[in-house]
């Protein structure tokens, strides 16, 4: 007797089990559910990076960093300025300098110098669920010229920028009207940094403008026997705009170039210092180029 | 007879269970998805993000590359869909102009490719 309903107990659990298992094997695989309404935090990885490129285009375009920061949060990467500098990396060595690689980096730069307090505010924006509503009122300081292609030349009056007669025309953030890709910069002075001891050579490119002002988003490229790196200026904005840097392999001779067409720099190598100890480190090579 | 019943019934219970955990309790996540699931606001705000990129790049083919990530639908049909949201929703003139951009400039292409069946 108690055997029997014992029996009929355990079956009824296989009943179950059974069921339980074919319902989440036909929740997944046949008819998962289907998401609608979706926020751009929940895109495919190549999705994100297409969304952080048009920002960025978009940013080129239109000079709105609150707009450009609101719209990156709602993608919600852990670090937005990573992301950037990460995407614009792998743009310039998939593509060379393409406009792309141009556009991430400097919404990277200007993201770098953009003050924590206006920041706060593009954040509670951002999450706001209307936030296409609210992102449109920003754009009411800069665009006094509907419909005008050339919208940035017109920021100027509306804006304070640096005092600079000599720089080309920038935006508000800093977007270089003239490309500083077009410019031919020379080496200022090359040395060999020891102060710090480094796990690591490195080479560290300081790039200033006419004016002696650290030049962001001017591109550095570095190449040696079966290799080429591509990187800007300003993606280390706690180091300076015209700042940039980048590891060697102590086996290997390199050379420098910045842009495109910039006169190469050969015979770059690893600096090896020694302390007072007699201990050796690591140093720098730092190299300066300016516009003359 | 009844035993079977009873185990039919069970499979039933089982079967309800499972598919209150797939759908409910733990669904499939969502990370993984294309932007024509986007929220109409956030669609809305990609086609502006096109049209601004559109303005300074004047790259037609570029811009209906970008839109066509939106769904099986023409990229004409996105801009429009957007443009309707916008004026209900209030955006700046400025931002609604720029999409109208766009728009023309797309209803102007030689032959426009729809992406319907």
């Amino acid at each position: 007797m108690n055997y029997s309903e014992d029996r009929g107990a355990w079956y009824l659990l296989t009943g179950i089990i059974v069921g339980a298992v074919l319902g989440i094997v036909y929740t997944r695989y046949f008819q998962p559910v289907r998401y609608v309404d979706t926020s751009p935090a929940a895109l495919r990885q190549d999705f994100k990076d297409q969304y952080r490129s048009l920002i960025a285009a978009s940013y080129l375009a239109n000079g709105d960093l609150v707009r450009a920061s609101a719209r990156l949060d709602l993608l919600q990467d852990s670090d937005t300025f990573r992301a950037l500098t990460e995407q614009a990396q792998r743009a310039l060595a998939r593509d060379g300098a393409t406009t792309e690689a141009r556009s991430l980096g400097l919404l990277a730069i200007a993201l770098g110098q953009a003050a924590p307090g206006p920041g706060q505010a593009i954040t509670q924006a951002s999450r706001l669920p209307t936030v296409t509503a609210a992102l449109s009122t920003p754009s009411n300081l800069n665009n006094t010229d509907q419909g005008n292609s050339t919208l940035t030349v017109h920021q100027q009056d509306t804006q304070t920028i640096p005092e600079s007669p000599e720089l080309p025309v920038t935006t508000p953030n800093g977007i270089p009207e003239t490309p500083l890709s077009a410019e031919s910069f020379v080496m200022i002075s090359m040395s060999e940094a020891c102060d710090l001891p480094l796990s690591a050579p490195i080479i560290q490119v300081e790039v200033s403008d006419r004016s002696g002002n650290p030049a962001p988003g001017v591109l550095v490229i570095v190449t040696w026997v079966g290799g080429e790196e591509r990187f800007f200026t300003g993606l280390k904005s706690e180091k300076g705009l015209g700042y940039a840097d980048f590891t060697l392999n102590p086996e290997f001779v390199y050379s420098l170039r910045i842009n495109e067409n910039g006169s190469p720099l050969g015979n770059i190598s690893a600096v090896r210092c020694t302390s007072d100890s007699g201990e050796p480190y690591w140093g720098a090579v730092l190299l300066k180029f300016g516009l003359q | 007879m009844a035993r079977w019943f009873r185990f039919f019934i069970a499979i039933i219970f089982g079967l309800g269970l499972g598919l209150v955990y797939g759908w409910i309790i733990n669904p499939v996540l969502s990370v993984d998805i294309s932007p024509d699931t986007l929220r109409i606001d956030y669609k809305t705000d990609y086609v502006l993000m096109v049209a601004e990129a559109f303005q300074e790049e004047q790259d037609l083919p570029m811009a209906i590359r970008r839109l066509a990530v939106l769904g099986n639908i023409a990229p004409v049909q996105s801009v429009d869909q957007a443009i309707e949201f916008a004026q209900k929703s209030g955006y700046i003139e400025p931002d609604i102009g720029r999409m109208q951009t766009l728009l023309s400039a797309l209803q102007n292409l030689p032959s426009q490719q729809g992406g319907g069946p």
